[in-house]
């Protein structure tokens, strides 16, 4: 009896905890049947790593409602950030017959197999976001410009700083992240051409996303005890890292400036508010989104593939003279 | 009468009767507070204006100080021969209720009243799951640990929650005396920990079940019930974690402050290698966090790469484990 009430109990738990797991919305691999071409509803498998991101979740939702829109029969799948599970639920996909490959935000190298398995079923792949020069892997990349983000912030901070010459900054990146590597390495070297002495002496590089704010905060409240009102500023490659670099600029007391990447809203109402916080970039989701569409549709309607594989759009630099005009990139609906 | 020794007592004591021991067992047995000892005298030397001033010790514990209280209910289930994977996941749950709460309008005492609720909830969950349904405490806090970094999305919709009261973020960022208040909250709260089990029947029962399950059951203890408080307890003062870290950066995330399950693991690993016995205790715990505090300031201080860092973290808490597993050769 005693072990009968164990192993129900034990079964409810474990009932409950997958429902919960399950309500959490991850790893959604449904797919429909396929069939392609004539009166069959044009097949699209979407993928993206990031869904667990504000824009990931955005960008879900908003290729979902594209897709319903456009009439597609749309395979959607959401990876975690686990490519164990995500390469080989996409590669499956690609096995049951598609027309086109939707890839968001997921970076070129950690989705070889998926490359190849697109290949060889000569199903292209369109992409927004997914890797930061051109390359073969994609029939079109449309992404946002590194080098135009790293000139705004980098003039941001000049224009505050009436010159970089001689001041000292701090570059905060993260290397597994292609758009972050790439543009904290020319922020880096954009620096060090202004005259700028870099603290450290090298890139300070956060080891995970979801600890880049305290480790951005340590990092600068560490340099600071160390070297008292010497820090001019902090670039960071991305917001929550700037955030936390602004928070230890305040709570020191310090006069530095911080600009980041992406637009959050927790940055911009930061910037508005003035304070440490200079300046951050947004990045046109939306617009790129219909891009890429329009290239598929186009596709769908004729069977041609763009001319160009890849596009780097310009960004918007979001200050305290804009901020109030910016949707935030966690708030896109 | 068989009279019961308690392992986690004879180790923060010198008053008991132990055996002399050479001055090689006594540096083995103090290997980790040697290394911290040298670790403090190598960044001192290295920045000896800087290092132990005013400003930066403040810094140190002021980065170290939520890490201690994740520490401190890692601890406390390590002291029933448990382990609880889901800490830091729960603490972030609990920061992103109570962030959400005040967020929709809820008075801070009750927001934070109910982060607590969550995470003794969460605790009495992994407590049942391993005391009375047998699970092993890995795979069941594993679950746990998956099902709460759900919830966490779900609470703060995949987002950052910010914009919380003053009062709120004033628990995490405010001062008294120039000190950080959350330096004085993880205090207290090690304090209670170390004495609710260094002086009460609870935590004379915490160490006779991490000891030997099966002679304290015949002895007595309700092995059940005191793994099962063991959990809720860590459930509870990892929610304060979170809260706290929630108040400290004046925002709330499903993956805030993850890497304190690793850090605080280490920590009272770390720990297990200044008592005598091995056993888990609060002071080594705290012995473990200060080493890893000290060791992220001094190396961020000196500029070294964040990645040499991590290896050098790793090799510090292998160096002091083979030094507590030599000791305990030498015994």
């Amino acid at each position: 009896m005693r072990t009968k009430f164990r192993v129900v109990a034990a079964l409810a738990a474990a009932a409950a905890l997958t429902l919960t797991a399950c309500s959490s919305g991850g790893g959604d691999t449904g797919g429909g049947d396929t069939g392609g071409g004539g009166d069959e509803p044009f097949r699209v498998i979407a993928f993206t790593s990031g869904n667990q991101t504000p824009i990931g979740a955005w960008w879900v939702k908003a290729v979902e409602a594209q897709a319903d829109e456009l009439g597609w029969d749309l395979t959607m799948i959401q990876g975690d950030f686990d490519f164990q599970k995500m390469n080989p639920a996409v590669e499956s996909a690609i096995g049951q017959g598609a027309d086109a490959i939707f890839n968001g935000y997921t970076d070129e190298g950690s989705i070889q197999s998926i490359v190849t398995a697109a290949r060889d079923a000569e199903i292209p792949i369109f992409a927004m976001d997914a890797a930061t020069e051109p390359t073969d892997a994609y029939v079109l990349n449309v992404t946002t410009d590194q080098q135009g983000i790293v000139d705004q912030t980098v003039g941001a901070l000049d224009e505050t700083l009436a010159g970089l010459d001689g001041k000292t900054v701090m570059v905060i990146g993260h290397e597994p992240h292609a758009g972050i590597r790439m543009r904290s390495a020319l922020a880096m070297e954009a620096f060090e051409e202004a005259g700028a002495d870099i603290a450290g002496g090298d890139i300070q590089q956060v080891l995970s996303p979801a600890t880049g704010r305290t480790e951005a905060l340590a990092f600068v409240a560490d340099y600071m005890s160390a070297n008292p009102g010497k820090l001019g500023a902090v670039w960071a490659g991305w917001d929550d890292a700037a955030l936390g670099a602004a928070q230890a600029i305040t709570e020191a007391g310090e006069a530095g400036k911080v600009t980041g990447v992406d637009a959050v809203a927790e940055a911009i109402a930061q910037i508005e508010a003035g304070g440490a916080m200079l300046a951050t970039v947004e990045q046109p989701w939306p617009s790129i989104l219909d891009m890429v569409i329009e290239a598929m549709v186009a596709y769908q309607e004729s069977g041609d593939l763009p001319a160009e594989n890849f596009e780097a759009v310009d960004t918007t630099l979001v200050t305290a003279d804009n901020a109030a005009d910016i949707t935030p990139s966690d708030q896109l609906e | 009468m068989t009279t019961t020794r308690n392992p986690g007592l004879e180790d923060t004591t010198d008053t008991l009767a132990i055996p002399r021991r050479s001055v090689g067992q006594t540096l083995l047995a103090s290997g980790t507070v040697l290394a911290l000892v040298v670790l403090i005298a190598f960044f001192f030397a290295m920045r000896p204006d800087i290092f132990l001033s005013f400003t930066n010790v403040r810094n140190i514990l002021y980065q170290v100080a939520i890490l201690a209280i994740i520490a401190g209910a890692q601890t406390i289930v390590m002291v029933v021969g448990d382990f609880d994977l889901s800490v830091a996941a729960t603490a972030a749950l609990a920061g992103s209720v109570s962030a959400a709460l005040m967020l929709g309008g809820t008075p801070v005492a009750v927001a934070i009243l109910a982060g607590l609720v969550v995470g003794l909830l969460i605790g009495l969950v992994n407590g049942v799951l391993v005391a009375y349904l047998n699970l092993s405490a890995f795979v069941a806090t594993l679950a746990t640990l998956t099902s709460v970094t759900g919830l966490a999305f779900l609470v703060t919709g995949g987002t950052t929650l910010f914009n919380m009261p003053a009062e709120f973020n004033n628990l995490g960022q405010g001062r008294l005396l120039q000190i950080p208040l959350p330096v004085f909250i993880a205090i207290a709260i090690s304090l209670i920990l170390w004495a609710v089990l260094r002086f009460t029947t609870l935590g004379r029962r915490w160490y006779a079940t991490g000891g030997n399950v099966e002679v304290s059951r015949l002895s007595g203890v309700n092995v059940r019930r005191a793994r099962l408080l063991a959990f809720t307890i860590a459930g509870l003062v990892s929610a304060f974690g979170g809260i706290l870290l929630a108040a400290r950066l004046g925002s709330a995330s499903a993956v805030q402050g993850e890497d304190n399950l690793l850090f605080a693991v280490a920590a009272v690993f770390l720990g297990m290698t200044v008592a005598r016995s091995g056993a888990a205790n609060i002071p080594g715990t705290m012995v473990g966090v200060a080493i890893i505090g000290v060791m992220s300031n001094g190396l961020n201080i000196l500029g070294v790469n964040s990645y040499v860092q991590q290896v050098v973290t790793g090799l510090i808490i292998i160096a002091a484990v083979t030094l507590s597993s030599l000791r305990t050769r030498v015994r």
